[in-house]
């Protein structure tokens, strides 16, 4: 009895961490398609430094954000 | 790119074997710019922008749509054809 108790309480937590999950839409950005994209100068793993406007006029760019290194995704 | 350090990326890099180089916004600078800053959690949230040769966004993904790649490629291959048919 316990254990399907203890059970039916695990269900209950993943699936309301689920729901949590769902419930929560990502923030959304205010750039929209069509605007200039906000120029930046980052440091990269290669030891240069990368500013977007020098890509202006030669090349295009995909900027992909992701959450965390060592992490999945 | 993320706000991890550059040596965490780094080591990032070598464990999943990505031989580009990745950006790191430490600062939260330009994840801020781009509106995907988390501030609870302090880092940016998944996205990708693609930008043309004039520094203009022509796609966004934003959040668990960022994960797969196609609607990217696909921008990029719009971006491409256009570049091939000047």
């Amino acid at each position: 009895m316990y254990k399907r108790m203890s059970l039916v309480a695990v269900l209950l937590a993943v699936l309301s961490i689920v729901a949590l999950a769902q419930q929560t839409p990502p923030p959304k950005t205010h750039l929209k398609v069509g605007d200039p994209a906000p120029d930046f100068t980052l440091h990269a793993t290669d030891g240069k430094t990368y500013k977007l406007s020098d890509f202006k006029g030669k090349k295009n760019v995909v900027l992909a954000i992701y959450v965390l290194a060592f992490t999945g995704g | 790119m993320s706000v991890d350090s550059i040596p965490a990326n780094r080591e990032f890099a070598k464990q999943i074997g990505v031989t580009f180089p990745i950006l790191s916004d430490f600062k939260r600078t330009v994840v801020k710019d781009y509106g995907v800053f988390n501030e609870e959690q302090g880092f940016g949230n998944r996205a990708t922008f693609v930008i043309d040769k004039e520094g203009i966004i022509q796609h966004i993904d934003e959040g668990n749509v960022a994960i797969d790649p196609t609607t990217v490629i696909d921008a990029c291959n719009v971006l491409q054809r256009k570049k091939a048919s000047q």
